[in-house]
């Protein structure tokens, strides 16, 4: 398949860093200038200047700006507060709804031309994925202590033996789920998207995809906040 | 969002990970058997651990869908 034409990549070899032609680099430099790396600071760079800008000063009666952002703010604080109570919602609020804002920005990214999406590489989800997994654990040692074994242990205690490799392994198994799902979505849009424009780019033909893409980059980062909600909130009540 | 379209959100995040949890469960169950009878114990107790985390991750996936069958809010 033909290389995809990133602009940031070409400015980048323009200016003479050694970006990488395969995935990762070999170097520090090289890795640091590798598109997905490139690309998750763009949509960094969009997501800290782009409220700046529209938001404007805060005001009593909200303008244009400060509706947009205040509606968005509040659907999502209630979607948590449905899920992990308010008490839950107000502390992990600032982690979920920047993985939200992320999520989002950097799926929708890779559908103009000359982007990619990040999450469309392994090593960015994966790393999302384990912060949500250390962080879940974090929580249920503050809630519970010690006592947060027992949510690996089950209900009776000489099927102990059995039911503790059970519960690591479902629990190691939501890190592969959580990430590939959200890895292996937004690369096959991006994938068939390259195709279609390769195959038949001047006819439209990929205007189909982009509009689904449309619908899978806002499932796609909608169900990893939800499943990460749930779990938090599965570490912070008690065992059963 | 109405209420009933973000309970369907909702109950689409759960249902999707249904599926892929028990994969995942049984492939991690066998990688781990493989890693302790190849890499911990040299190959000498072959077959035989992986074969018992293969049962572990087929335990694991099926109680999955226990807890999911059992849950008291859906």
């Amino acid at each position: 398949m033909e290389h995809p034409i990133l602009f940031i990549s070409l400015l980048l070899e323009a200016l003479g860093a050694p970006v990488p032609h395969t995935m990762v680099g070999t170097t520090l430099a090289a890795k640091l200038s590798s598109p997905h790396m490139t690309y998750t600071w763009l949509v960094m760079a969009f997501l800290i200047i782009m409220p700046k800008l529209t938001l404007g000063k805060m005001e009593m009666i909200p303008g244009k700006g400060q509706n947009f952002w205040e509606a968005i703010i509040d659907g999502l604080e209630g979607f948590m507060a449905d899920n992990m109570g308010k008490e839950g919602a107000k502390m992990m609020f600032p982690m979920l709804a920047t993985f939200s804002f992320y999520i989002v920005v950097a799926n929708m990214i890779g559908l103009m031309p000359g982007f990619m999406s990040p999450t469309s590489n392994l090593n960015v989800t994966l790393g999302c994925t384990l912060i949500v997994f250390v962080t879940t654990h974090i929580l249920g040692l503050k809630f519970h202590g010690a006592g947060y074994i027992k949510h690996f242990l089950g209900p009776i205690p000489w099927l102990i033996p059995l039911m503790f490799p059970i519960e690591l392994i479902s629990h190691l198994a939501r890190i592969l789920s959580l990430s590939i799902r959200l890895f292996g979505n937004i690369m096959a849009k991006e994938t068939l998207l390259g195709i279609l424009f390769m195959l038949a780019g001047a006819y439209f033909a990929p205007l189909p995809i982009l509009c689904l893409g449309v619908f899978v980059s806002i499932v796609q980062a909608l169900v990893f906040v939800l499943l990460s909600i749930l779990y938090f909130s599965a570490s912070m009540e008690h065992a059963h | 969002m109405s209420d009933n379209r973000r309970e369907m959100m909702r109950l689409l995040g759960d249902f999707s990970t249904i599926g892929m949890s028990v994969a995942f469960s049984i492939f991690i169950g066998v990688g781990i058997g493989y890693w302790l009878d190849q890499k911990v114990f040299g190959g000498r107790t072959s077959p035989w651990l992986t074969m018992i985390f293969l049962g572990l991750g087929v335990a694991a996936a099926f109680k999955n869908l226990y807890m999911m069958s059992k849950r008291k809010d859906l």
